[in-house]
């Protein structure tokens, strides 16, 4: 492989389990084996979906001043964004905190799924490369921050109560990130070579 | 003792499955992307969306962020108005936040990738490692800026008590949203290799 920021070449098929190479000349990350790397993608697939679902289903945060009170869940926010004649903010929202990574969890769910069971499909390249294409557009942790921010910026305000899908949202976006953390680019598509070339052969 | 770089051997790498492939090739015989051995015209498009940022900054801090509406008394705020008043507030980490989310990372950001324009153009060959440094620094904290953009829209929908206080998305949101994708898309065009490729030329 060359390294992606300075195009030095390196042999890294020798690297043994849990071992990580790095450019010697820029110090990029090169690659790390992991040998049970597909089954912890796997797995934090299932958790991070199941998170955000919770994330999405209850109420997030309520707000009570003088005796009343306005209550807040995910889609409701989307909506409301819309609704204040913002749709061009309510659709960068929902898709950078929602629909992407939503779509990123399902689509590496089903790879890796095929992946532990040594499966190949034609269709498996063209959502790879979607894949890596969206996960970059990702933001779940910077709105779990912004979160933090509001709550603190309008905490003195009024009584703002914490609801079950702010917990479901906050492990969601850890999961997210231990699942692309997971991911490493050369040992995936060097995998699906691999079941590829398997497959040409039987 | 180095090695040799992939574009001495006439090889370009995939940047999205890294396969290295014949550089005369169009498109990656794995994955499919568009192959190039140097992402074509970095200089010319970074600079270009550079540019595009730079102007949307403007609306971005002078039109309000947000517009409180407390008891029929509207009260709009941009982005360095509401820093100011969270350090009114004696909210100073908050605002610390903020201003390093909102302000600092996005100028920075764009000062970094025009001086790495700049130098490349200039020819320049030192200090090449931490100018890959600080093209990844870019890349890295790019999204973080978003923060703001985010408060404000958990702030509309949350603070909703009709008649009493009301919070309502500002025209800045969008144009800094605008500020934050556009330097993201700038940073990715930029080619990190082709700082690397002067020193090359220099070391021959
Ligand atoms: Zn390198
Ligand atoms: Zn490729």
């Amino acid at each position: 492989m060359a390294c992606p920021s300075c195009d030095l070449l390196y042999d890294v098929a020798g690297l043994r389990d849990g071992e990580k190479a790095s450019c010697s000349r820029c110090g990029d990350f090169l690659t790390r084996m992991r040998s049970d790397g597909f089954i912890k993608l796997q797995s934090y697939a299932i958790a991070g979906l199941v998170s955000l679902m919770i994330g999405c289903a209850f109420p997030f945060l309520s707000f009570k001043s003088s005796g009343l009170e306005s209550v807040m869940t995910l889609p409701q926010m989307v909506i409301q964004l819309y609704e204040q004649g913002r749709p061009d903010l309510a659709f960068l929202v929902a898709a950078f905190i929602i629909a992407l990574p939503a779509a990123v969890l399902v689509l590496l769910l089903v790879l890796s799924t095929c992946i532990i069971r040594q499966r190949y499909y034609a269709w498996m390249v063209p959502v790879t490369r979607l894949v890596f294409h969206m996960q970059s557009w990702s933001m779940v942790e910077v709105f779990f921050i912004g979160v933090l921010v509001s709550l603190v910026k309008i905490g003195h305000m009024a009584t703002v109560v914490i609801g079950l899908s702010f917990w479901g949202y906050g492990a969601f976006s850890v999961l997210f990130i231990f699942a692309i953390a997971s991911l490493d680019r050369l040992q995936y598509w060097n995998e699906l070579d691999r079941l590829a070339g398997l497959q040409h052969a039987g | 003792m180095q090695g040799d770089t992939a574009a001495a051997r006439h090889l370009a790498s995939c940047h999205l499955c890294l396969k290295l492939a014949d550089a005369s090739l169009h498109h990656c015989p794995r994955c499919g992307e568009p192959l190039h051995l140097r992402k074509s015209n970095s200089l010319q498009r970074t600079l270009a969306l550079l540019v595009t940022a730079c102007v949307l900054y403007i609306p971005a801090n002078v039109l309000p962020i947000m517009i409180t509406d407390q008891l029929g008394s509207v009260e709009p705020s941009t982005i360095l108005g509401g820093v100011v008043l969270l350090i009114d507030m004696g909210s100073m980490p908050i605002a610390a936040v903020i201003f390093i989310a909102s302000v600092m990372v996005p100028l920075g950001k764009l000062i970094a990738l025009f001086y790495l324009c700049w130098s490349v153009s200039r020819g320049r060959h030192i200090n090449t490692r931490q100018r890959t440094v600080i093209y990844r620094a870019t890349e890295l904290i790019g999204k973080w800026s978003m923060v703001d953009v985010f408060v404000v829209s958990i702030l509309v929908a949350l603070v909703h008590l009709t008649g009493l206080l009301v919070i309502l998305p500002g025209a800045a949101a969008v144009a800094f949203a605008g500020v934050v994708i556009v330097t993201i898309i700038a940073a990715e065009s930029f080619d990190p290799r082709i700082i690397w490729d002067q020193q090359e030329q220099t070391d021959e």
